[in-house]
């Protein structure tokens, strides 16, 4: 044991042992650098995958994000151009409304002034026949007093007329004195 | 040793009187297969055995996991992802930074070898971390000192990168005298060491803890030999003790195998980092 202890110092670095620990180590070192740009060309391609996976996932965001934005402002004119439709349709029954008023107004008036020509027509022609006849039955009547003496034409209507012009005198005084009532 | 008195059938409670023996540091002498014969050297050990099968296993997982590395990763090639990806950012992004990226391969060969070497340790039938042989560590550890000179040089020159070194910045100058020889040592000649050192001394004292579980538990165990069988069952539940110590520092050491590993890289990154960026 202690002829052995010179031999036996755990800090001993044998040469041989040195030679082979190095040789080894070299073969490791070149197997890891060997197989490195499989490892890491394989990793980057994975990242650069990745990278296109994000910037595609972006892409197809702002895409989304553009439609949506269309989208509402479509909605956004529709409601606009529902409003405005709305908003003419109410000029359109308030004109149509209007226009019908004034019609019937028009038309009403239309009525009432053919009405009143009617009313003075009729009493035109009323006391056109009114006078006719009150003229015959004036004359009869003074036939039938005065006789034959009226026979005479000329001198009869010369009568009628005179005695209608007194009449429609007195008619006049009457329809002022009722227009001043 | 203890192996030889294991064979002899020397157990606890034993009629014929001999005491248990400790395992020591024989156990990391293996007899050489070939010997050389020539000074320095050791020949063809178990070491040398377990170092091939480690070499094998690291370069084995890292050919096979990268071999056919695609888009969609197969689960060998995300545990090799997982592996890179841990090492950049736990590593050399927060070290050196995004230029730290080129060393990347070399963290990762260092990580993947280191572990390798240390597992064995814990390999049913190898059961020896080859880093608990100084002559592998200070491999790595001799290698990286260079890289760590050879960066430095060629960043910013063979003046510089010394003086960056050897001068602190902001120290006075007439203390300088004191601090320079300081400095030389620190950076030259103790660090390298304790870099190589940390590793192997973690993982020779971590393997020794395990053979003394193991072989104290195979010396406890004497059920049939005991005087009476009292004397059995007690040493065999002693030697369950062991068992169950050796299983739970079993476990203790493969985590401890990581964390060198991690170390080992980490301050291989840092040395780097520092020759990257020159002065303070």
């Amino acid at each position: 044991m202690i002829g052995l202890a010179a031999e036996e110092n755990i800090l001993r670095i044998h040469v041989d042992e040195f030679v082979f620990g190095s040789i080894a180590f070299l073969i490791i070192l070149a197997v890891v650098y060997k197989m490195w740009p499989k490892l890491s060309s394989a990793l980057d391609e994975r990242a650069n995958q990745i990278e296109g996976g994000i910037e595609r996932a972006k892409k197809a965001e702002a895409e989304a994000e553009e439609i949506r934005q269309q989208y509402r402002e479509k909605l956004d004119e529709a409601h606009r151009q529902y409003a405005a439709e709305l908003e003419k349709a109410k000029e359109q029954r308030a004109a149509i409304i209007a226009e019908a008023r004034d019609e019937a107004q028009v038309e009403a008036r239309r009525i009432v002034d053919a009405a009143h020509a009617q009313i003075e027509a009729d009493r035109q022609q009323a006391i056109a026949q009114l006078r006719a006849e009150i003229g015959t039955l004036s004359t009869d009547l003074a036939e039938r007093i005065v006789g034959e003496s009226l026979a005479d034409g000329a001198l009869q209507s010369r009568v009628i007329d005179r005695f209608l012009d007194e009449l429609e005198q007195g008619e006049s005084t009457t329809s002022s004195q009722a227009e001043v009532r | 040793m203890y192996s030889a008195a294991g064979e002899e059938g020397c157990h606890l409670f034993n009629d014929f009187g001999c005491g248990f023996e400790a395992p020591g540091t024989s156990l990391f002498f293996p007899t050489p297969w070939v010997d050389f014969g020539l000074p320095m050297t050791s020949g063809i050990t178990k070491y040398a055995l377990v170092l091939v099968v480690a070499l094998l296993v690291a370069a084995g997982f890292w050919y096979f996991t990268t071999r056919n590395a695609k888009v969609v990763p197969s689960r060998g090639q995300s545990l090799a992802e997982l592996l890179v990806g841990f090492i950049r950012d736990q590593i050399t992004r927060n070290t050196m930074g995004k230029e730290g990226d080129k060393f990347l391969p070399l963290m990762v060969a260092l990580f993947l070898f280191i572990f390798s070497m240390n597992v064995m340790g814990i390999i049913p039938g190898l059961q020896l971390p080859v880093t608990s042989n100084l002559a592998y560590p200070a491999v790595l550890a001799i290698f990286v000192f260079i890289l760590w000179n050879a960066v430095g040089i060629r960043r910013h020159g063979a003046g510089a990168h010394f003086k960056a070194r050897l001068v602190p910045g902001g120290v006075p100058a007439w203390i300088l005298p004191v601090v320079v020889p300081i400095e030389a040592l620190s950076n030259f000649v103790i660090r390298p060491a304790t870099h190589m050192i940390r590793l192997f001394a973690t993982m020779f004292a971590g393997h020794l803890l395990l053979a003394v579980f193991a072989a104290g538990g195979w010396y406890m165990f004497n059920l049939f030999g005991a005087p009476n069988i009292g004397l059995g069952l007690l040493s065999t539940g002693f030697s369950a003790v062991a068992l169950i110590g050796f299983l739970v520092f079993t476990a203790f050491e493969l985590f401890i195998m990581a964390v060198q590993a991690y170390v080992f890289v980490l301050l291989s990154s840092i040395y780097l980092g520092e020759a990257m960026e020159g002065a303070h």
